[in-house]
């Protein structure tokens, strides 16, 4: 296989992890070595031409090609079989909607989290029920990893250069989840984007880490929670909108849906409730109202909205569309509110994972 | 073992760096808007102008959390300085 890449020829163990970290190639934690033994066998599995590129990655530039994602996939802990979904979640960041420039470098705690969807997250064994943000299963953990290690290595995007995140986030480590799609009642999120029923993907969705939510009860008992989380000041959806998630266990889903809801009339309720008055958001100060003007100058800020009126009730995206809903986590009474980056970017892209053979 | 790199090589040759203009009078600076705060930018827009002589070239960024489109980087790389990452 005609490979591109410098190689280093090491003996000892040690030694190569260790200098993984000298050269700052790592993110902290220990690498698996990316030997052109394993990573060759990545870039077979795949089918695709190793100098293929699926462009320069922010913020730095570096190309994204399939040999470098490879490199960094083996170095996440990916098998062969995982590395198809680390393409497809490197293609879906790529998307300029998504932007990742943005998101990169932002001063806000955002991190791209990586949804699986389909067939593939059973078969490789992704983690979509209890725990599910959590550690514990290689498939949610190597190729979370091997993205963000992507981003490190191509992006240059390291926290004490060009990552100017003010607190950060867990997930800059790894963000990776899988919907949970046979105790779910709803269709999953890859086909209310598109995708075929059956068919393997990826979503991208760039926001901060998950808020817990205590809900239990009847569908308005949870909405009447859900809807309050949602719309905390601190967030920078009620100021700037954009793109927000909800994640609800198996449970809540088959609460909803025992009682004749759809995924689309929890999403309605939501945006008819997770609001707040006027007067509430311009009692955070003169910079939230700098950053919502910014956003109205710019046309991503609704102008149907009376900004002269203090009781005028502000919802936290602006359309329902804007507010994703997954299912995934333990039967219990727990959910989760992930607020997105707001108007600037870290918008939601789906793409399909290319399987060999298929 | 062989090993593979996971970074590209540094470029061998820096980016020629311009000279550092001997005076702001009758220099022209780019003066990148960003869209953050667009009241200071015309502050400061008039000050250079006003108070420093500066011919300026105001070029306007449609996001200030989005790279700067090719156009505005090229118009600003041919003015003696640019100010750019003015925020909040």
């Amino acid at each position: 296989m005609n490979l591109v890449s410098e190689s280093l020829s090491l003996d000892d163990y040690e030694q190569a992890v260790e200098l993984f970290f000298e050269r700052g190639w790592t993110d902290g934690l220990p690498v698996v070595l990316p030997t052109r033994k394993r990573v060759e066998a990545l870039i077979a599995y795949a089918g695709r031409d190793p100098q293929a590129s699926l462009g320069p990655v922010p913020p730095k530039g570096g190309e994204a090609t399939v040999e470098k994602l490879a490199i960094n996939a083996v170095m996440g802990g990916c098998r062969p079989e995982h590395f198809p979904v680390v393409l497809a979640a490197m293609e879906a960041m790529m998307d300029p909607a998504h932007n990742l420039n943005g998101v990169s470098q932002t001063t806000h705690m955002c991190v791209s989290l990586i949804i699986v969807n389909g067939p593939i997250a059973r078969e490789l064994g992704f983690n979509s029920r209890d725990g599910v943000f959590g550690n514990g299963y290689r498939a949610n953990a190597a190729v979370g990893r091997a993205v963000r290690l992507a981003l490190w290595n191509l992006g240059g995007a390291v926290p004490w250069d060009t990552d100017k995140s003010t607190l950060s986030h867990p997930g800059e480590y790894a963000f990776c989840i899988a919907e949970e799609e046979e105790d779910n009642p709803w269709q999953p999120l890859h086909v209310e984007r598109g995708c075929e029923p059956g068919s393997d993907a990826v979503t991208v969705f760039a926001c901060e880490g998950p808020h817990s939510v205590f809900c239990y009860g009847t569908p308005e008992e949870m909405l009447h929670v859900l809807a309050d989380s949602m719309c905390s000041l601190g967030n920078n959806n009620m100021h700037v909108m954009g793109q927000t998630l909800v994640t609800l266990n198996p449970l809540n889903a088959e609460e909803f849906a025992k009682r004749g809801w759809s995924k689309q009339d929890v999403r309605l309720y939501l945006w008819e409730h997770a609001r707040r008055p006027l007067s509430d958001v311009r009692a955070c100060g003169v910079v939230h109202e700098q950053f919502r003007k910014m956003e109205r100058d710019a046309g991503r800020y609704p102008l149907r909205y009376d900004l002269d009126n203090p009781t005028t009730r502000l919802p936290v995206t602006q359309a329902p569309e804007d507010i994703h809903i997954v299912v995934a986590g333990g039967r219990s009474y727990f959910a989760a509110v992930l607020p997105g980056w707001g108007g600037f970017g870290g918008f939601a892209v789906t793409r399909p994972v290319r399987r060999p053979g298929r | 073992m062989d090993i593979l790199v996971p970074v590209w090589p540094a470029p061998e040759t820096a980016r020629p760096t311009k000279t550092r203009p001997q005076s702001l009078k009758g220099a022209t600076i780019a003066l990148v808007d960003d869209n953050l705060d667009i009241p200071f930018t015309t502050r400061l827009e008039t000050l250079l102008g006003e108070r420093h002589g500066v011919k300026v070239e105001r070029l306007v960024k449609p996001s200030g959390t989005a790279p700067s489109p090719p156009g505005v980087i090229d118009t600003a790389a041919a003015a003696h300085a640019a100010i750019v990452g003015i925020g909040l």
